[in-house]
């Protein structure tokens, strides 16, 4: 044979690979093409393509992360919608009541919706939606706790009764996907480890939706992309923009490079949110492409141990509160980056934009250092900061902490930890170390969610707490202000709290977490005019698609 | 019959290596950091959920009464429930393996062709400028990582020309065929969609070029070198003194013993990029094996971790056979002295 048969037969392969597609391949366009062999591009329906990072869990008892909360707000519907103000708006439910005594809640549904395979949407659905929520207890299932029955009168009507007075009872139910009941028992798996509801459906609602919301999914590639499309029979379908997307497709990359080069060649309209720093600011450069900025429910906090020395005493706390730069650290932000106002995201409801916040100050610094129980020996106790290797971009904030703190007289060590590391570590009292620096985002566009994640005892043994403050009339106070049902009066003791943290100085508080998404030029998005609830930022229906 | 009793004795050899590869990898999963029931199910699930899963899946239990569990599973074709798809592993398995097949099946055939040959061309020219360019270019190769390769072809060709799609095994709007084998141009072939074909094939050859230039480089200094060995050998000689053609000499004479060490490496290159590949399927939103053990192992999901290296092993093994099979072939002496060693 032939030796440069091989050689030639790969050249061959490789000049006609690269050579234009046959005009029966409908590839996708690139900025300003044509499609090739689309005589009639109008009839080819509008796609809107995005980046997340992966795995995309699409069952409502399940998926709670970023990219499963997009896609429960778009394919299935709720008894209310939150809205870009901070409240809740009525939704499938057409009214509700509440009973004197704040324990029993009746919801009215509007008639007329109906699910993805056209079957109208019941009270008894919204029964089973949460009784499955509630009984596999995974996603969002914490979020709606304390109701102890859950009945459906009529079609029409749903009645909640709980155990007691919650004033984060009915923002909650903007995680209470409803599903279709028959439909997911049609789909059930016998065995399963939920008794006579056998797997209640898991497997099927992997790669399937059982919803009535405005996009349904026509395909799931596990590892790949999901694509959603646009459901013209859904209740509200009025709200849909004039050029909404006829399909949507989430795509599980975050890579830099793929997502460049998929955004230059115009395979992608919004990137994900997780690029780097320099990553965004090479997307800015790309013709057509804008950085779009938007605040979230998410602050970064370094999160103190309050049960170690020297941190235990709070004038040490206090020292570095003030020694710290915040403003460098805002600096090394995506423009726009605020230093945080007290101890909850800017965007939660009852947030007090007045409260007393640290700024840097090096002779206050040193003036509470003096008061300090350790200030003679503070070499004893060097401080160590863990941050997540997982994210990079902590580092260089350590590395700041440390550089401030080095002005003071504190010595610091910093240590990289993986992230399952801080999780088992703070798990444990006597694990947790001095400082760890973690995002943590509220569930709820509400102060007092936060206060509770943060600084509750319920939380100490958990990652969002490394403060372990286990404080008995700090918890008190917080169960106190969340069981208050009236907003205004909740609201209010959310302010008390606030003041009362800053006071105790219990973590650092450096700035509220800004959301960027790299987004072409002929997408029409307005993330601004939607809820921060995470998800509802990308309400589809709410996106247009000019190509 | 030697060659039956051959694969015999292997095959009987690999059940032990294969258990003793199923001991490490379950303990080593089970040392790292981190609950799998608490990393599943994330940081805000109500702590009685996490328990129910820590007994769904034994992970209260000792750690070799846990490896029994599993063990019987296993031998069952049961690996248990993946913690990241939360389905069977052994479907993941079976959906994400053809596609990482497909792409190291086609990184092999380049890897092989080309490093074959350009050791060959290497070896004619050696010493000449041929010689050193075709040695600086192995020595790029050998040292970059897959994922440059990757990083770089898709600048190129997916960025700055555009020639070639960026991700995934197919384009929008390009109709998936029916699945039989699961190699989506196999498939397409077989299905008649000769458009689905072609696009498949269009995304196969970046990731699968990615892969295959590591491996292409060793295999062209290895042939190279053995090449340029065996050159100098008294048996060369004498077929040139004996007037019989060059064409004859290089190939047959010369070409097919210094194959072996290639063939092997070939073998272990081919095996192990099912390994190494998860960089490369990450880059090119591939999905396969590689990306999914990957992603088993930084999210602690232990069923998967388990079943993709028991995977992985039997890959290894199985190539090792193959390979064994094929050097035997190339050269009677290894024949002879297996037979002699039963």
């Amino acid at each position: 044979m032939n030796k440069r048969l091989p050689f030639l037969a790969l050249a061959v392969l490789w000049i006609a690979a690269c050579a234009p597609a046959p005009t029966e391949v409908v590839p996708t366009p690139g900025k300003g093409e044509t499609p090739v062999g689309a005589e009639t591009p109008s009839a080819e329906p509008s796609l809107l393509r995005i980046t997340f990072a992966w795995p995309l869990y699409v069952d409502p008892a399940v998926g709670s992360d970023y990219v499963g909360s997009t896609a429960l707000a778009n394919l299935y519907d709720t008894l209310i919608f939150p809205n870009a103000e901070g409240g809740m708006d009525l939704y499938l439910a057409e009214s509700w009541d509440v009973s004197d005594d704040g324990l029993t809640y009746t919801f009215h549904l509007r008639s007329g919706a109906t699910f993805h395979d056209g079957s109208e949407v019941l009270a008894s659905d919204v029964v089973y939606s949460y009784n499955r929520l509630h009984t596999i207890g995974e996603g969002y299932a914490y979020l709606i706790s304390g109701v102890t029955d859950v009945s459906a009168p009529d079609d029409t009507t749903v009645v909640f009764t709980l155990e007691q007075p919650s004033g984060l009872f009915v923002p909650s139910l903007v995680r209470l996907y409803i599903v279709n009941e028959d439909l997911v028992r049609a789909n059930t798996n016998a065995e399963g480890p939920y008794g006579d509801e056998g797997d209640y459906g898991k497997e099927w609602l992997l790669t399937h939706d059982a919803g009535s919301g405005p996009y349904t999914v026509i395909e799931f590639r596990l590892e790949e992309y999901a694509l959603l499309e646009k459901f013209e029979g859904w209740w509200n379908a009025a709200a849909f923009a004039s050029n909404a997307a006829d399909q949507v497709k989430f795509i599980g990359t975050t890579e830099a490079v793929t997502v460049r080069t998929l955004i230059s060649t115009g395979e992608l309209e919004i990137s994900d949110q997780w690029q780097s720093v320099e990553a965004f600011q090479a997307l800015d450069k790309i013709d057509g492409v804008e950085i779009m900025v938007f605040p979230t429910m998410s602050s970064f906090y370094y999160m103190v141990n309050n049960r170690i020395p020297p941190t235990d005493d709070v004038h040490c706390r206090r020292a570095m509160s003030w020694a710290f730069d915040y403003q460098a650290a805002v600096a090394l932000e995506w423009p726009g980056t605020q230093q945080m106002v007290g101890p909850v995201p800017a965007t939660l409801g009852g947030h007090d934009p007045n409260v007393f916040t640290f700024h840097r100050d090096l002779d206050q610094a040193r003036a509470e250092l003096a008061q300090c129980a350790y200030a003679d020996e503070l070499d004893k106790y060097p401080v160590q900061i863990d941050w997540v290797s997982e994210v990079p971009a902590e580092e260089k904030f350590a590395l700041l902490f440390q550089a401030n703190m080095a002005e003071i007289g504190i010595p610091v060590e910093v240590v990289s930890v993986p992230w399952l590391t801080v999780v088992e570590n703070t798990a444990k009292q006597e694990t947790s170390p001095h400082i760890v620096t973690i995002y943590v985002s509220s569930a709820l566009p509400e102060a007092g969610l936060m206060i509770k994640d943060r600084y509750h005892s319920s939380t100490a043994p958990t990652w969002q707490q490394n403060e372990w403050l286990l404080d008995p009339e700090l918890d008190a106070a917080i169960e106190d202000a969340l069981a208050t049902v009236d907003e205004e009066a909740r609201f209010a003791k959310y302010l008390d709290l606030q003041a009362t943290i800053m006071d105790m100085a219990p973590s650092l508080f450096l700035y509220d977490q800004l959301e960027q998404h790299a987004v072409v030029d002929y997408v029409d998005w307005t993330p601004e005019a939607n809820s921060a609830v995470m998800g509802y930022q990308l309400f589809l229906p709410w996106i247009g698609v000019n190509r | 019959m030697r060659l039956l009793a051959f694969l015999a004795r292997r095959i009987y050899q690999s059940i032990f290596v294969l258990l003793g590869l199923s001991v490490l990898i379950f303990i080593i999963a089970r040392i790292l950091p981190g609950d799998p029931a608490r990393t599943a199910l994330g940081a805000r699930a109500p702590q009685w959920v996490v328990e129910r899963l820590r007994e769904d899946m034994h992970l209260n239990d000792p750690v070799p009464v846990q490896y029994v569990y599993w063990l019987r599973g296993a031998l069952g074709g049961d690996f248990g429930i993946s913690l990241v798809t939360r389905r069977d592993v052994a479907n993941d398995i079976i959906e994400f393996f053809p596609a990482s097949f497909e792409l190291v099946l086609l990184a092999g055939i380049i890897s092989g062709v080309a490093g074959i040959g350009l050791g060959t061309l290497s070896a004619r020219h050696k010493d000449t400028w041929v010689d050193n360019v075709v040695r600086i270019l192995s020595y790029m190769g050998v040292v970059t990582p897959a994922f440059v390769f990757a990083i770089i072809l898709l600048l190129i060709f997916g960025l700055a020309l555009g020639w070639l799609p960026a991700i995934g095994r197919l384009s929008d709007g390009i109709p998936a065929p029916p699945t039989v084998t699961g190699l989506m141009t196999v498939d397409a072939l077989l299905a008649g969609q000769l458009a689905t074909f072609w696009d498949a094939l269009k995304h196969l050859i970046m990731p699968a070029v990615a892969l295959a230039l590591g491996a292409l480089s060793q295999e062209a200094r290895i042939t190279r070198a053995t090449m340029a060995d065996n050159l100098s050998k008294d048996y060369i000689a004498t077929a040139r003194s004996l007037g019989i053609p060059e064409r004859i000499v290089m190939g047959r004479f010369l070409l097919k013993p210094s194959l072996i060490p290639t063939v092997s490496i070939l073998g272990l290159d081919f095996a192990g990029s099912f390994s190494n590949a998860f960089l490369v399927e990450l880059i090119f939103n591939w999905p396969g094996l590689s990306r999914y053990g990957m992603n088993a192992m930084l999210r602690k999901d232990l069923n998967a971790i388990s079943a993709v290296i028991l995977v992985l092993g039997v890959i290894f093994i199985t190539v090792n056979i193959v390979v064994d099979l094929v050097v035997g072939g190339l050269d009677p002496r290894i024949r002879l002295r297996a037979a002699r060693s039963e």
